[in-house]
């Protein structure tokens, strides 16, 4: 394995400051392949976290999601992951905590909703709201 | 290499314009962008006339900028194949932040550059201040004082800027109309020893390669950006061992020799003057015939001005008493590129010359051979005298009264 | 008379959408609920192609690219400000060239050329490099990510500025309104080069979207693309209103979604089942506020009466079908 990159000195680093994402080459086309099968390098910005970015997080109850998928497109920082047409959760690596997807989310109660960063997920579940009357 | 082949005589006539065009189209170039401007213009037209009668398998994209053409050749070159174009004066002083862009993202690419003026007020015709304004912009640069020369370094250009250890943009210059308009014999190469020459274009990280996909041009912050600076200059700095093996394979191939410093005059010559372009080859005739009046001189340029060869034109001058560095630009309110270059490569030596700066040549005023001749006489009576013979930088053939600048200090031997 | 042959991947409706496998990336720097990345997650998973990216100075290239971490999944370049779309244009080239010359097989598919740029950069510094590359007619897809402001630098007024909006070089004070030019109708513009395809799409209406950006995939030659991009930084609005704040701009009109085909047939591709108010859209971005001061109210009249009057003329277009 070389070595990580914030330990190169000016010889060692690719010329033209130049970034791969993946390790290697790759033999398959990347948009048939999902990001969990991919090998991605520390160049990748996949490999960071922007997690300490939030103070509030989303908290996804799958029992009222619909899997409707509106969290999933209209998430600017590709933290709702959605295979097979299903909604997976949220990926707190990546996630700012903007609300959008609780913005979006059609549900009643919504399955997406912002928490204090420091809830657990159960606690947060537990503290899931009826579903609204209508007028409320 | 081309499906069309040219048969060209084994004495051709051509201009620096011609020789530019006719090396671009040996050299199979896979995309040229350019657009038109006095002097360089001839160089892209003739290529379009060879494009347009299937002399050339490559692409042309006119743009309707210098910038663009430089953009588009950064793209291209990104993209994974060879590219080139041509511009002088205005032209180049519009693509400038292109340029720093090309080399600080390490893409090949040949510019032909054919000296011109820089505006204002607007003048066409051939001074090096296009030349000067490319001096930190992270290029190689090499200076072509003739047609043969202009067709030689422009087709070495490619070999050098795409050399796996270089991979940096490469100017090949030539003064605007002195060479780029003066028809003289150059002996080309043939079409298939020309491609053989430079070789195939070496594709690294290539955009168009999908196995290994790329990012090019990123923003560094404090943290990174002097690395990668320090590593871009190491590698135009060590672009000097590739360039000197491709002028040796040059000259095994067709006899010419090229060096980093080009001299001409007596080994025992001890005055001389340091200059850019056709100056040189007028200094030879002065030379020549100065020796009728018992004065051996000698004339020192760069031939490849950047990566600047301080080691190799200090020790061209050490054994000089007298030594006038002629700048063709402005100077814009200090000494010139010349004068400055030298005397930082001579301060780290023994030798200590009276060295003055003058200033010739603007918006292409002629420097004739007598003219020259008399600055020969100058340095000779400076260098028998030991001081200079007026202030250090003067403007040589403007027409008013005299025009100098700076005072020696101290004393001289 | 362009002949469109679909070659996309079928996407019936969001679930199947969804399906996609991202190539852009999570930890970027962008905003906290920025749309450009939802625009350019749109663009990008509307294809399965192989890519070749383009952007030009800005946020989204300073944002994604910020050395030592790259956040696109498939090759990229930026050079500068003005010259994203020249650089494609090189690049477009370059593909020609090695597939002509056999050094990229034919075997290899065609891959697809897609530039991004701000506003600051399309309508403003980058103009004459995207009407050149418009004019030589490369094969390639331009999007510009309009926010209506520079602003990675700090939101600096654009000629894409409308009137009355707050920015840091044309700031509404005592004695101003903000800025006081009109917005330059770029699709307008980019149609007259008689490019085959021009839209205006927003990322809340993702199918609309999603189906103009197929259609440019397929379209040969250049293509433009005006994406709003409802900036919670600039626009002053919360971060996760963005999508509401984009409902606003489409349902009023404001941000009116149609494409126009050659140069010369304008198609809406979007009618709101109720227009709502300007007044509301504006009401909704702070950058807006001092127009509701009672001396700058006749500007918000003012603005009704324009979207109105544009509205009228795209139905006219649409009618005489040239």
């Amino acid at each position: 394995m070389s070595k990580p990159i914030s330990e190169m000195g000016w010889d060692e680093l690719v010329p033209g400051a130049a970034l791969y994402t993946f390790d290697g080459d790759i033999d398959y086309n990347i948009a048939d392949i999902q990001p969990e099968d991919r090998m991605y390098s520390e160049t990748s910005s996949k490999s960071m976290s922007v997690g300490d970015w939030r103070v509030i997080k989303p908290v996804w109850n799958s029992e009222t999601c619909i899997d409707c998928q509106n969290c999933w497109i209209f998430c600017p920082d590709t933290s709702i992951i959605a295979r097979n047409k299903e909604m997976k959760g949220v990926d707190y690596e990546h996630c700012k905590g903007c609300g959008l997807c609780v913005s979006v989310c059609p549900t009643n109660p919504k399955s997406l909703l912002m928490f204090n960063e420091f809830e657990t997920v159960e606690n947060a579940l537990s503290q899931w709201p009826e579903k609204k009357k209508k007028g409320e | 290499m081309n499906k069309r082949v040219m048969d060209l005589k084994k004495v051709e006539v051509w201009d620096g314009n011609m020789a530019n065009s006719q090396a671009l189209r040996q050299a199979d170039v896979d995309v040229i962008a350019a657009y038109p401007i006095t002097p360089s213009t001839a160089t892209v037209e003739n290529y379009c006339m060879f494009h347009a009668n299937g002399y050339v398998d490559g692409e042309v994209i006119m743009t309707e900028s210098e910038h663009a053409a430089m953009s588009a050749c950064i793209g291209a070159g990104a993209a994974g194949g060879r590219v080139a174009t041509a511009t002088s004066s205005q032209g180049l002083a519009l693509m400038i932040e292109t340029l720093y862009q090309a080399s600080g993202m390490r893409i090949p690419v040949v510019l032909c550059l054919v000296n011109r003026a820089l505006a204002a007020p607007l003048n066409v015709n051939g001074d090096h201040s296009d030349l000067y304004l490319t001096r930190d912009s992270g290029w190689i640069s090499i200076d072509a004082f003739s047609p043969q020369e202009a067709y030689d370094m422009t087709l070495m250009s490619f070999k050098i800027s795409e050399h796996p250890a270089v991979r940096l943009p490469v100017i090949s210059n030539q003064d605007g109309f002195m060479t780029s308009h003066t028809a003289q014999n150059v002996t080309p190469l043939e079409d298939d020893v020309a491609c053989k020459f430079v070789g195939d274009y070496l594709q690294v990280n290539a955009l168009l390669n999908f196995d290994k996909p790329v990012t090019h041009g990123v923003q560094t912050e404090q943290d990174w950006h002097f690395e990668h600076k320090a590593k871009q200059h190491a590698a135009l700095m060590g672009s000097k061992k590739v360039i000197l093996e491709t002028f040796a394979q040059f000259k095994e191939l067709t006899g010419r020799e090229y060096k980093l410093v080009e001299t001409y005059g007596d080994a025992d010559a001890n005055i001389a003057i340091v200059c850019l372009g056709s100056t040189f080859e007028t200094a030879m005739l002065a030379i020549e015939q100065l020796k009728e009046e018992g004065i051996n001189a000698c004339v020192v340029a760069p031939r490849v001005f950047r990566p600047f060869p301080l080691e190799e034109i200090a020790e061209a001058l050490q054994g000089m008493k007298a030594i006038a560095c002629m700048d063709r630009s402005a100077p814009g309110g200090t000494v010139g590129t010349l004068y400055n270059e030298i005397s930082g490569a001579l301060i780290n030596t023994p030798a200590r010359p009276i060295i003055s700066n003058l200033i010739y040549g603007l918006g292409g005023r002629d420097m004739t051979v007598a003219g020259l001749k008399n600055i020969f006489r100058t340095l000779d009576k400076e260098a028998r005298e030991g001081k200079l013979s007026g202030k250090i930088q003067r403007f040589i053939g403007v027409r008013g009264p005299e025009l100098s600048f700076y005072e020696a200090q101290g004393v001289q031997k | 008379m362009s002949t469109l042959v679909n070659t996309q991947k079928e996407i019936k409706n969001l679930k199947s959408f969804s399906t996609a496998a991202e190539r852009f990336e999570g930890s970027h720097l962008l905003c906290p609920g920025c749309a450009h990345s939802i625009i350019v997650r749109e663009v990008l998973n509307a294809t399965n192609d192989n890519l070749v990216v383009s952007a030009s100075t800005g946020c989204l290239e300073v944002c994604t690219a910020i050395y030592p971490h790259t956040s696109w999944d498939c090759s990229w370049i930026h050079i500068g400000f003005e010259n994203s779309s020249t650089a494609m244009a090189g690049v477009e080239t370059m593909n020609k060239a090695l597939r002509n010359k056999g050094r990229i097989s034919e075997d290899t598919p065609e891959p697809k050329f897609v530039t991004f740029g701000g506003d600051g950069s399309t309508y403003d510094i980058g103009f004459q490099w995207i009407s050149g590359c418009f004019e030589r007619g490369h094969d390639f897809m331009y999007v510009c990510l309009d926010n209506e402001v520079y602003a990675n630098t700090g939101g600096q007024r654009s000629s894409s500025t409308p009137i009355g909006a707050s920015t840091t070089t044309a700031p509404a004070g005592s004695h101003s309104y903000g800025e006081k030019r009109q917005k330059k109708d770029i699709v307008s513009i980019m149609a007259a080069h008689g490019a085959p395809y021009v839209a205006q799409v927003a990322p809340n209406k993702w199918k609309d979207m999603v189906k103009k950006i197929q259609r440019g995939f397929d379209t040969k030659g250049p293509v433009f693309i005006n994406a709003m991009s409802a900036c919670t930084t600039e626009w002053k609005f919360a971060p996760n209103q963005t999508i509401e704040v984009s409902d606003l701009a489409v349902d009023s009109l404001v941000f009116p979604l149609y494409e126009i085909i050659d140069g010369r047939e304008l198609n809406i591709t979007y009618r709101p089942k109720n227009i709502i108010p300007v007044r509301d859209y504006l009401g909704a971005q702070p950058r807006f506020k001092h127009l509701f001061k009672p001396e700058y109210e006749y500007l918000i009249d003012e603005w009704q009466q324009r979207i109105d009057k544009r509205w009228e003329f795209l139905q006219k277009r649409e009618e005489i079908r040239m």
